[in-house]
């Protein structure tokens, strides 16, 4: 289980676009890696989605399937970005590497755009053109990458025996 | 790879790269000045207002649903202090929610937390999905406190609205920012599509230039040959363009030159026999007459009285003056082929030839039957039309007097009671003129069909092997060429070729 804080995410631009009554997302990845190596063994990751509700003033914050509803937007923070206990992959993940040193990576995004309407927004006229689905496909890789983003590594673990 | 092909391969390769080279760079400036036209700051700010614009359209609506909650309350609070009827209060309510079109309910509860009266509006048909919220306002209604719990609603789309316009706004914004990258990824891409039809193209014109090439070069290599002395040279022609005509002009110049060369191989080498004939025929001529006179002498000298003897220099004089004349006939022959003539064209018809043909056929005949016409059908035929070639009508008719004889003689050794037949003919196609012989006789073999015209060659008994060299020789200097093969009819087949003075 690990727990951090990736709070830094949320600069000052970052808690305007949560007020501004729009849905923005925060994504937090976590990965683990031996040490040495880039290759991931196991990887978790969860989606929040925040929304300043201007009819009733306060957040609503969805995970997954549930949500629910918070008053500040620092309780928006704690809940999307203060990870506690976080189950860091599968036990069986780490088997084979007993006794070895490994980190976890940390990603945190922010994105005030989302998937589908990035893809409805920016797609490529129909026809036969074969330059515009490959350059849209780039295109829109470039324009909808999260607007923030923040990573870092843990110090390295050794996997119990 | 030849010079010449890589010179091919560099003119395709610069033509298409510089073609293709400059659209892209046109390209890059159209693409740039497209994407700014479309994305710019004006397009941006619009955007913005947009989202403000449905922002400010929700806040107005959450400022009436308070309003409208505030008057609720207010109408509620007048009627329950000044008739205190809460009878009546249910209608009154029936009518605050009739003339608020955002109320969706409204409940009235006492200070025990009873329900006092409360009324509510039926689902929206249309289905419509509606956010809800609830306004409450506490009243004093004549010393009775009540809270009333206004129920307001707006459509859930108004909020999913004003989420797509946000994201449109900074999905705009993003490609208003990075107007630069995204115009030099289209131009990057554009230029990699462009670099592999360049390939594609180079790659086509590689393989279309190498046919071309290959037939040049293969030309190129031919001429070597020819030049080195081989004459057995043929090119395919291939396809129907400017490359084939010119293999096919070289197949021709290369058959011409083949065609030459053996013509002038035999002139050369019946020069060669024409000369050693007339060494022969020097030779023997000379002692002959002698031979004869003391052979004569004697006979004639001889006056003893031994009969036997006598008998035997008659035996030997009339021996000695029979070959003396075979000699004599056969240096004739070798003096005439010796003094052979070169030929001397003008132009003339081959029909009025085979004229003079059909006129010396009866004598010919004669001369083969030994006196009495050979039994031998001689057909002698020309076309309807003159058959105009540049020739010398004597020699021509002593050469096809020569073939004919030889196909009368073949006959009439095969059939020599009737049945023989030999036709003579003159006809033309549409680059020459052909004067055929042929006959129902035994034939040549095959392997025989060239070494007939060899001088001195000959099947005869008393043949000198003269006559056909004689013939070839004369259809050589009048430009064309004759062959031997098998008539249909089974016998031989004499072709003489002539060029025509006009081709048809």
């Amino acid at each position: 289980m690990v727990s951090f804080s990736v709070k830094d995410l949320a600069d000052e631009r970052v808690r305007e676009e949560l007020s501004s009554g729009l849905r923005k997302r925060l994504v937090v990845t976590v990965g683990s890696h031996l040490r040495g190596s880039n290759w991931r063994m196991s990887v978790r990751q969860f989606a929040c989605d925040a929304t300043l509700d201007l009819w009733d003033d306060d957040y609503l914050v969805r995970i997954g399937n549930q949500s629910e509803r918070l008053k500040t937007l620092d309780q928006v923070l704690n809940r999307c970005l203060s990870v506690e206990g976080l189950f860091a992959g599968e036990p069986k993940s780490y088997e084979p590497q007993k006794g070895k040193e490994i980190y976890f990576a940390v990603k945190a995004e922010f994105n005030p755009i989302s998937k589908k309407q990035c893809s409805e927004l920016i797609r490529p006229t129909s026809g036969d053109d074969p330059v515009g689905p490959i350059t849209v496909n780039i295109v829109r890789r470039r324009i909808c990458r999260a607007e923030r983003t923040i990573e870092f590594r843990s110090e390295y673990v050794r996997v119990p025996e | 790879m030849s010079r010449f092909e890589r010179k091919i391969l560099f003119a395709i390769g610069l033509s298409v790269f510089l073609a293709l080279g400059g659209s892209i760079f046109i390209a890059q400036g159209a693409l740039r000045e497209v994407y700014r036209v479309g994305v710019n700051e004006r397009f941006g700010a619009e955007l913005v207002h947009g989202v403000e614009a449905r922002r400010g359209q929700l806040m107005a609506l959450r400022s009436g649903s308070e309003q409208v909650a505030d008057a609720v309350g207010w109408a509620v609070e007048a009627e329950m202090t000044e008739r205190r009827n809460v009878s009546r209060l249910e209608s009154l309510l029936q009518e605050l929610l009739e003339r608020y079109e955002l109320v969706h309910g409204i409940r009235v509860v006492d200070g025990a937390g009873q329900e006092v009266a409360s009324v509510s509006r039926d689902t929206d048909p249309s289905g419509a999905s509606m956010r809800t919220t609830t306004r409450d306002r506490d009243v004093d209604a004549g010393g009775t406190k009540l809270r009333i719990a206004v129920e307001v609603a707006v459509p859930e789309v108004y909020f999913e609205r004003l989420q797509e316009a946000g994201e449109a706004s900074e999905v705009y914004s993003r490609l208003q920012r990075q107007s630069a990258s995204v115009s030099d990824v289209y131009v990057w891409v554009f230029g990699i599509m462009v670099f592999l039809v360049i390939v594609v193209a180079f790659l086509i014109g590689a393989i279309v230039s190498r046919r071309v090439t290959r037939r040049v070069t293969a030309l190129a290599e031919a001429s070597r040959q020819v030049g080195s002395g081989d004459l057995t040279v043929t090119l395919p022609t291939g396809a129907a363009d400017e490359v084939a005509e010119l293999t096919q002009a070289f197949n021709d110049m290369v058959r011409d030159l083949r065609d030459s060369r053996t013509r002038i191989e035999y002139l050369q080498r019946i020069s060669a026999w024409q000369d050693f004939a007339r060494r022969l025929a020097h030779e023997i001529k000379n002692p002959l007459t002698p031979i004869q006179l003391a052979a004569q002498e004697m006979d004639e000298t001889y006056d003893g009285a031994n009969e036997a003897y006598r008998k035997k220099l008659e035996n030997a004089r009339a021996i000695i003056e029979e070959e003396v004349a075979t000699l004599r006939r056969l240096v004739g022959e070798f003096s005439a082929f010796a003094k052979l003539p070169r030929a001397d064209l003008s132009p003339s018809d081959l029909c009025d030839l085979m004229q003079s043909v059909q006129a010396s056929v009866p004598a010919i005949l004669e001369d083969v039957g030994h006196g009495t016409p050979a039994p031998v059908e001689v057909q002698v035929g020309c076309a309807t039309e003159p058959i105009r070639v540049r020739m010398d009508p004597m020699m021509l008719k002593r050469g096809v007097d020569n073939i004919l004889r030889n196909a009368i003689q073949a006959v009439y050794e095969a059939h020599p009671s009737g049945g023989g037949r030999v036709s003579v003919r003159a006809y033309a196609t549409d680059a020459a003129g052909f004067i055929e012989v042929r006959d129902n006789g035994p034939g040549v073999s095959k392997e025989n069909w060239d070494r007939v015209f060899d001088p001195y060659y000959t099947s005869k008994a008393e043949g000198t092997g003269l006559g056909l060299a004689i013939v070839k020789k004369v259809v050589l200097e009048h430009g064309g060429e004759v062959r031997l093969d098998r008539a249909p009819e089974g016998g031989a087949r004499f072709r003489i070729e002539l060029p025509l003075m006009e081709p048809r």
